[in-house]
């Protein structure tokens, strides 16, 4: 047995560990575009996936604060961003709670709550501030023709 | 008497700032501008302004000749004291990027000093 | 700081306060000998019959007041400005005491100080204490002459007692807001009602702490100059509808401008903030309006914020008027103009000022045009409008006060010039005058001998065989007011012509050389100085000869339509603003801005420094209190630049270069302030006689017959809200069984 046991931290531990991320990411290629996306390279458990696609991770061997982590979905190709993980993850997220949305019957539920959307800021959705107050002038309007 | 007067205002005695004479502020103008000169290509690589070496060689002789006829020593004395202020100023970078292209005045709009101008501007 | 400055008491000193009561009394003074008076022991020589009060003016001491008021009758009964007089037991009543030989009036003193202090507790044990809230708070007599003259402390205690006087508000119409709690009774606002609007509706009920000012039943308080009593109300009782808690007025930026809403060119003050013109209240000219103005000038101010014209308009090819940038609609109206050359024409509208008068004729005089129009007529048969005798109201308006027996002609002064009636009827009370009135039968506000609206009796006047012409040949000093909008008549030059020979048959008899008979009243703030610039009266000419390019300078009473005018013609539109006029019944189809195929925004009265010419002739400017709003401009700038692009530069790119112009053209046109004399009656007359038109037998006419008529009758006036309700609400009253 204790052969086969990996030292934490040794070259084994090291080559296994790498051979798991491999496999996670879909063989050499996925590897390789997973660098290219995310220019990261973790293995862990998958947590969960919320409605958009996002795949929740945790892997506690990793220092807190790095140890939960997100991949976006493919839908948003290169264009991601933090703003994208919608509100009932942002506190498994930022560890406000360590149960994940699926397991958390506290959660309220109701029909009208809308779907999480991302911030437009820098897009054509951007919100732009507009005026409430009635002008001093009021203009003529030339009639239809 | 009264010519021993006349003389005396005529060279009336002002205080120097710096130069005692023409060619003494010559001296020091031609200083100034070789410092400048020299700092140009670092100016340009450091602001990472939109502009070569060229032709702020160019802006730098532009603003000298702006002040080609300037004869009192004294101004000429602090127009060098200012343009040496200047060049530290940029030199330290306590300049930034719009204080260096400002010597351009790109977004500058002149002033229109004709009627129709003036009327299509809205503003007399 | 008093309402009434001081320089106002000393300008009247001989004024009598009489009642209405009291007409006929005759008011001639008899020269009597002065008597010396002590004020604060500085010696004064006065008239008798001085009162205390202007006694003290005179030597620049101002005894503190609130019902007192130097155009209205005295009451009496606010007793602020008691003063003790030496020898006398009891201080006495500084505005209604005249002074007697010898009198030691001392207006510092500790009795005097005291009565003072006493009257202005009286008061405020009885006013509300909501000076934040009240809208007179800043320009409120109460408030000034506590902190001068009231007492420095209060004895006011009862606060757990509920009894503070309370009056129920009242509404008295659209315009004056009422907080009759706050009232002193000072009557000041019942005086003005019954003496200068004529108008007998306002009065006081019950006594003592029961004492109410209202209308006794419930109806509104409506007059042409009601909101002459929000300014004459020494507190917040009685302050702006329209205004109210709008704004302070220490935040308010005060520009003295002139009025253009009718033709006599009230002098006002106008109260801007933030680039918005808030309201608009009167400035003292005695020649002018005195220091009332009409609820027109005064409240219409909200007509100058819609229906504006805030950008340049050019016709597309679907016949829709789109905005354009202002290069594009200068280069598009101009290569219309230069296509169409001397087949341009113009039309200048009510409110246009001298400035742009002169520059768009300047302008298509260049082009080798003369159609230039206005859009009231005045015939061109006689004299036509080369002597200006014939269109000014040449006594002045100040004069009336002169007159002894005014005709009014084919005229409603009440509605076409508010103040020019008040000057009537003041000079209906306090002297000996007689009103007679040729036309339709209207409510002047004073009696008036009615002789018919008949053209045949203006002929029998002419002639001298009318029963009335004994009494017009007996007046020592008689006027004649012709009203400007009988011009419109298809016989204008033959009533012209009669009222001309009337005139000049009466001015044999007259012993005041420079006494004129012949007044005309025009209808119109710019029609004087557009005669005195030299446009044709009236638009039969464009109608003759169609042109191929109408420009209209604010021009929007419709007198054009495109019926007028050949199909391609291409119609230009300088102006203010301009109002869908589906308001109004009998007008329909396109006015003003609607029919036109380009729009250039010009500037109103309020945003531009324009000259003006009221119809006596007197030049006043009217400066920008703000700027115009989006891309208008100047009107007169709009024309230069138009000339610019049209490689025909006007020579003067300022205020001051064309103010030279108009000098070049008109030297009084710059003379601000005097009103130039007209002279050439007797050419006049002679030319008039040469007039083949005869009178018609259509009765005469006026627009404006009642209050409804009044608020509404411009651009700016029918734009505004306020004017909106105020005929609303004489229409409501009219169905009310008071």
């Amino acid at each position: 047995m204790a052969g086969n046991v990996v030292r934490p931290g040794s070259l084994a531990d090291k080559l296994q560990r790498f051979k798991r991320i491999v496999d996670q990411s879909g063989g050499w290629k996925g590897l390789f575009l997973r660098v290219a996306r995310i220019d990261e390279v973790k293995e862990g458990r998958l947590v969960g996936v919320d409605k958009f696609g996002n795949k929740y991770y945790e892997n506690p061997m990793y220092f807190l604060g790095r140890n939960r982590w997100v991949e976006f979905s493919d839908r948003y190709g290169y264009d991601y961003d933090g703003s994208q993980i919608p509100a009932e993850w942002y506190g498994w997220m930022h560890y406000k709670t360590d149960r994940i949305p699926s397991e958390d019957p506290t959660r309220p539920k109701y029909k009208w709550i809308k779907d999480h959307e991302e911030n437009h800021t820098g897009t054509e959705r951007a919100y732009v501030p507009y005026s409430t107050t009635r002008s001093k002038i009021e203009a003529w309007k030339p009639p239809k023709a | 008497m009264s010519s021993g007067k006349a003389a005396s205002v005529v060279t009336r005695q002002v205080r120097p700032i710096l130069s005692l004479s023409h060619d003494d502020s010559r001296r020091r103008v031609l200083a100034l501008y070789k410092a400048w000169y020299r700092q140009i290509p670092h100016i340009v690589t450091e602001f990472d302004i939109p502009k070569n070496t060229k032709q702020c060689q160019q802006k730098l002789r532009e603003e000298f000749l702006k002040h080609k006829d300037v004869k009192d020593i004294r101004v000429i004395d602090m127009l060098v004291i200012k343009g040496q202020m200047e060049l530290k100023e940029t030199v330290t970078k306590w300049k930034q990027v719009g204080h260096v292209m400002a010597y351009w005045k790109d977004s500058v709009n002149k002033k229109p000093d004709d009627f129709l101008g003036k009327f299509l501007d809205g503003k007399d | 700081m008093l309402r009434a400055p001081l320089q106002k008491a000393l300008s009247l000193p001989n004024l009598r306060q009489l009642s209405p009561a009291l007409r006929g009394i005759s008011s001639t003074p008899v020269q009597l000998e002065k008597i010396e008076v002590f004020v604060d022991d500085k010696p004064v020589l006065v008239e008798p019959g001085t009162t205390v009060l202007q006694a003290a003016a005179m030597v620049g001491v101002e005894i503190p007041r609130f019902c007192y008021h130097e155009r209205l009758a005295v009451a009496g009964n606010c007793r602020m400005c008691l003063v003790e007089v030496e020898k006398s037991p009891k201080p006495v009543a500084a505005c209604a005491m005249p002074v007697m030989k010898g009198w030691r009036i001392k207006t510092n003193s500790d009795m005097t100080k005291k009565a003072r202090e006493g009257v202005m507790e009286f008061l405020l044990v009885n006013h509300p204490l909501d000076c934040p809230i009240c809208d007179q708070g800043g320009e409120c007599d109460l408030q000034d002459q506590s902190m001068a003259f009231g007492s420095d402390r209060s004895r006011f205690t009862d606060i757990q007692f509920d009894g503070k006087r309370a009056v129920e508000d009242k509404d008295v119409g659209p315009l004056i807001k009422t907080v009759m709690t706050r009232c002193i009774h000072c009557t000041r606002c019942i005086r003005f009602a019954s003496e200068v609007a004529g108008v007998d509706d306002l009065g006081t009920t019950g006594r003592g702490s029961d004492m109410q000012i209202g209308t006794y039943v419930e109806k509104f308080f409506l007059s042409e100059l009601s909101g002459n009593v929000i300014d004459l109300c020494p507190v917040g009782a009685l302050t702006s509808k329209p205004y109210a808690f709008t704004a302070r007025p220490w935040e308010t930026r005060k520009t003295e401008s002139v009025d253009v809403m009718d033709a006599l060119g009230s002098n006002i003050v106008v109260s801007t903030r933030t680039g918005e013109v808030l309201r608009i209240l009167p400035r003292l000219n005695e020649d002018v309006n005195e220091e009332w103005i009409s609820d027109k000038s005064r409240f219409s101010c909200d007509g100058l914020k819609r229906q504006r014209l805030v950008a340049p308009m050019l016709k597309n090819e679907n016949g829709e008027l789109v905005t354009v940038e202002w290069e594009d609609a200068l280069v598009g109206v101009g290569r219309a103009l230069l296509r169409a050359g001397e087949k341009s024409a113009a039309v200048a509208g009510g409110l246009a000022d001298a400035e742009a008068l002169v520059a768009l004729k300047d302008l298509l005089n260049r082009l080798g045009s003369e159609a230039l129009c206005t859009e009231h007529t005045f015939p061109q048969d006689g004299s036509g409008t080369d002597l200006r005798s014939s269109y000014l109201l040449n006594n002045k308006i100040a004069g009336i006060e002169d007159a002894d027996l005014i005709l009014l002609i084919g005229t409603n002064p009440r509605y076409e010039a508010p103040l020019l009636n008040a000057r009537i009827r003041k000079t209906w009370i306090h002297k000996e005058c007689d009103v007679a009135l040729l036309g339709p039968k209207v409510d002047l506000s004073y009696d008036y001998e009615h002789l018919g609206d008949d053209t045949t009796t203006l002929k029998k006047l002419a002639s001298g065989q009318h029963p009335f012409n004994k009494k017009l040949s007996a007046a020592k000093k008689p006027m004649i007011i012709l009203g400007g909008q009988q011009f419109g008549r298809q016989d204008a030059a033959a009533i012209l012509a009669a009222v001309q020979q009337l005139s000049q048959s009466l001015s044999s008899s007259i012993n005041d050389k420079e006494w004129k008979i012949l007044n005309v009243l025009q209808q119109v703030a710019s029609q004087v100085a557009a005669l005195d610039i030299g446009y044709k009266a009236g638009v039969s000419a464009i109608r003759e000869d169609p042109p191929q390019v109408l420009v209209l300078l604010g021009a929007d009473e419709g007198t054009i339509t495109r019926a007028d005018l050949p199909k391609d013609c291409f119609v230009v539109y300088i102006g203010k603003l301009s109002v869908t006029l589906n308001l109004l019944p009998g007008h329909h189809g396109d006015q003003g801005a609607s029919m036109a195929d380009a729009i250039l925004p010009g500037a109103t009265y309020t945003e531009k420094q324009g000259t003006y010419v009221n119809t006596e002739g007197r030049t006043q400017q009217t400066l920008a209190a703000v700027t115009p709003p989006g891309m208008a401009r100047v009107d007169w700038k709009i024309i230069r630049a138009l000339s610019e692009v049209l490689g025909e530069s006007l020579p003067y790119d300022n205020l001051n270069g064309i103010r030279q112009r108009l000098t070049e053209i008109a030297p009084h046109l710059t003379r601000y302030g005097s009103a130039e004399d007209a002279n050439y009656f007797v050419q006049a007359v002679e030319l008039s006689k040469t007039v083949k038109a005869q009178l018609a037998s259509t009765p005469l006419d006026v627009k404006l017959k009642e209050l409804q008529d009044f608020f509404m009758t411009d651009a700016i006036s029918r734009a505004s809200p306020t004017m909106a309700k105020c005929v609303q609400a004489v229409l409501k009253q009219k169905t009310s069984k008071y």
